[in-house]
């Protein structure tokens, strides 16, 4: 068990210009499970491969508990990882597969046969000790994965989206798992995913990566209800937040033909840097209002998931310039009659108003 | 089995519904089949005729000669002699010696030969500069014509004059005269055959090392395996396959082993030496042949290499299935 950190590290590869990870700053708490999420090439794998030791890093350092870990090959950091395509060993059975670091460690036969069974009865995989990876099904490789990394019981897990193989409804069986497992072995964490979901569902807290720059480190429930940035808060909910930009007028910001209010103050700060806002409200913070109030929109699909609906709309007296992005989603309670190439108005829950400096990108509270 | 019952069953699909099949059903499916897959054949058929006019027929046609005593220069008219020529093969001490050697060069050759193949190919697998440089010097011994080394080889090997001698004499060791040693013959005949193959060898390898994904290196990397322990347990495990098919063909080689003995003493004679301290079975079957004018002898020596290379590729190929299935 140990606390984990990564001080201005940056990692710059051979013959690029731009860093891949550019001067991350993390705090992981010990036991606490970390999830690093953002796009893809954003640099979360290399993050984790710089932890892990399997890559240089340029500037900064890296330390697990006490010790700095910069310059150590991955066998003294006492890390175990799983890879996104497990890597099993082809020719090693799952026991063997499962017990080669003990047996490297020199760790005698019978300790190493106990603490393999013991893991393979947490995963389930008592009855495939002696099958080669080639005759396990995907699901069965990952949690094989998963035991070769808790039979060390090292210092801290290292994940690189160990789900993204598996079938959509497996992977929601087993992010629980890993979750309910983590809790139990009480292990420092490290889980990269480009699955904002997987993140939320996942991490005490989640670290938002764009270009190799830590955008965010919060909780799950902070992320969503203050995103620091405009990436943040459209890349964190499904479906994701509506953001539009416009000029600061009086009284709000002005979208279409429609107003929406921002407090006075609230809008000179963010309006301070160009005079456009952008602002930003979830889908479930949207109202139908009567004709003539609030946004209009057309409503281009109508999507009925049984528990809500979702309308895709776009605005429909919107002068393109005006706008960031050209849809809004509204989630309204299902079976509502609507039908797509209907006109609505819509109205924002208040207070639900997401506020950010448009030349920035920055939130303004 | 797969294949074929994939194939029925695409047959079944693609081909419009059969008229149910009045007589018997198994009869129609194979002639459609045959007719399905007839361009298949049709483009496998040039390399069958080939294979029975350049393999097959001279297959069969020695068979026959071994079983005549004859001459090449009356090689339809020879009597009859049943298995004697086997007979005498096997009573033929002449054969023994040949056998023995082709044993004792083939392991000197071969073994050290795949051992370098595979450790350089692990050296040239890491990020080397220069590395295509590397890997041309490596296969230029394989271009090299078997007579033009040989000859070089055997002025290193010289007994009077030749480099090896001179550099043993430098430090302070006898020289020693490699030709007429049986032990030292067949080092040096190893030492060619080893010096021609090893980077074709190790170039087989290498195509099959960057096969193997690095992910499984950088797991063993964190499970604590030191460079030789990835080796040991990563490379060598996923090379299997590779390291058989690479022994059955040097052995293939071993086995015909002839212009490198040939030429050794730089005479060309099919003695082998001055007591046959380096005949090969290839050498022999060639002095039986050419030297000694028995055709029909030299067909029965060719015949028994033939038997050789097929028990050792058969019990590799058993070694091979073994291991298959116990990898299942
Ligand atoms: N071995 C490498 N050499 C050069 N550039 C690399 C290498 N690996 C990754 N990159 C680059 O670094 C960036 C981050 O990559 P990565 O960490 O793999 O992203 P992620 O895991 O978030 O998808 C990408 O732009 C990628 O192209
Ligand atoms: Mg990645």
């Amino acid at each position: 068990m140990a606390t984990v950190s990564f001080q201005q590290a940056s990692r710059i590869y051979p013959k690029s210009e731009r860093p891949a990870v550019d001067s991350l700053d993390l705090q992981i708490a010990d036991g606490e499970f970390l999830v690093l999420v953002g796009p893809s090439g954003c640099g979360k794998s290399t993050s984790l491969r710089m932890l892990a030791g399997l890559e240089e890093v340029d500037s900064g350092s890296i330390v697990i508990g006490d010790r700095d870990v910069t310059d150590s090959p991955p066998k003294e950091r006492d890390i175990a990882m799983v890879f996104q395509n497990y890597a099993l060993y082809p020719h090693m059975t799952v026991e063997e597969n499962m017990g080669f670091a003990l047996k490297l460690a020199g760790i005698s036969k019978d300790e190493r046969a106990t603490r393999v069974r013991e893991a393979a009865k947490i995963l389930d995989l008592s009855d495939y000790l002696s099958r080669r990876p080639k005759a396990l099904s995907g699901g069965q490789r990952q949690r094989v994965a998963m035991g070769r990394a808790i039979v060390r019981n090292p210092q801290v897990f290292l994940m690189d989206e160990p789900l993204s193989n598996l079938d959509a409804k497996l992977r929601v069986q087993t992010r629980t798992q890993i979750a309910a497992l983590q809790r139990r072995l009480g292990t420092t964490t490290v889980y990269v995913t480009h699955d904002q979901v997987e993140a939320m569902t996942m991490g005490d807290r989640v670290a938002v990566l764009k270009d190799g720059v830590l955008q965010q480190c919060d909780t799950p429930g902070v992320l969503y209800d203050r995103p620091a940035n405009v990436f943040v808060a459209g890349f964190i909910g499904s479906p994701a937040m509506n953001l539009v930009t416009g000029d600061a007028v009086d009284g709000g910001v002005q979208v279409g033909s429609a107003v929406l209010p921002v407090p006075r103050d609230q809008l000179t700060r963010a309006a301070a840097s160009n005079g456009k806002v952008t602002v930003g409200f979830r889908p479930e913070a949207v109202r139908l209002t009567g004709p003539g109030e609030g946004l209009p929109v057309r409503v281009n699909v109508v999507e009925q998931l049984g528990s809500d609906a979702f309308l895709y709309t776009s605005l429909a007296d919107a002068p393109d310039d005006v706008l960031h992005s050209a849809d809004l989603v509204v989630r309204t309670e299902p079976r509502t009659p609507v039908a797509s190439g209907q006109q609505l108005w819509l109205g924002t829950d208040h207070g639900a108003l997401h506020v950010f400096d448009a030349q920035t990108q920055q939130r303004v509270d | 089995m797969t294949i074929a019952s994939g194939t029925v069953r695409e047959a079944a699909i693609a081909a419009p519904p059969p008229a149910p099949a009045a007589t018997s059903p198994a009869r129609p499916r194979k002639r459609r089949q045959l007719t399905r897959n007839r361009w298949g054949y049709a483009y496998v058929a040039p390399f069958f005729l080939v294979f029975a006019a350049f393999s097959l027929y001279p297959f069969m046609y020695t068979a026959w000669v071994s079983l005549h005593e004859t001459s090449l220069s009356n090689i339809n008219g020879g009597t009859w002699v049943g298995l004697d020529n086997y007979r005498n093969l096997l009573q033929s001490e002449f054969f023994w010696n040949a056998a023995r050697n082709t044993l004792t060069i083939g392991i000197l050759a071969t073994v050290p030969q795949l051992c370098m193949a595979l450790g350089l190919a692990h050296l040239l697998n890491y990020k080397l500069r220069g590395r295509t440089f590397f890997r041309t010097v490596m296969l230029m011994p394989y271009a090299t014509s078997i007579a033009a080394a040989t000859l070089v080889f055997s002025q290193l090997f010289g007994r009077e004059y030749g480099l090896i001698n001179t550099m043993l004499e430098a430090v302070g060791l006898q020289a020693i005269d490699w030709e007429a040693g049986t032990v030292s013959s067949q080092v040096a005949i190893a030492v060619i055959v080893t010096w021609r193959w090893t980077g074709y060898n190790a170039l087989i390898y290498l195509a099959a090392m960057q096969s193997i994904p690095g992910e499984l290196y950088e797991a063993a990397e964190i499970d604590g395996a030191s460079k030789w322990k990835q080796f040991l347990h990563v490379t060598i495990p996923s090379l299997r396959p590779t390291i058989l098919f690479t022994i059955v063909v040097s052995t293939i080689g071993a086995v015909q082993l002839f212009g490198e003995p040939l030429l050794f003493a730089g005479n060309g004679t099919t003695s082998g030496g001055s007591s046959g301290q380096y005949q090969t079975l290839g050498l022999l079957m060639y002095q039986q042949g050419w030297s000694n004018f028995h055709i029909g002898q030299a067909a029965t020596t060719a015949w028994a290499m033939f038997m050789i290379i097929l028990v050792i590729v058969g019990v590799n190929a058993v070694i091979g299935r073994l291991r298959a299935r116990a990898d299942r």
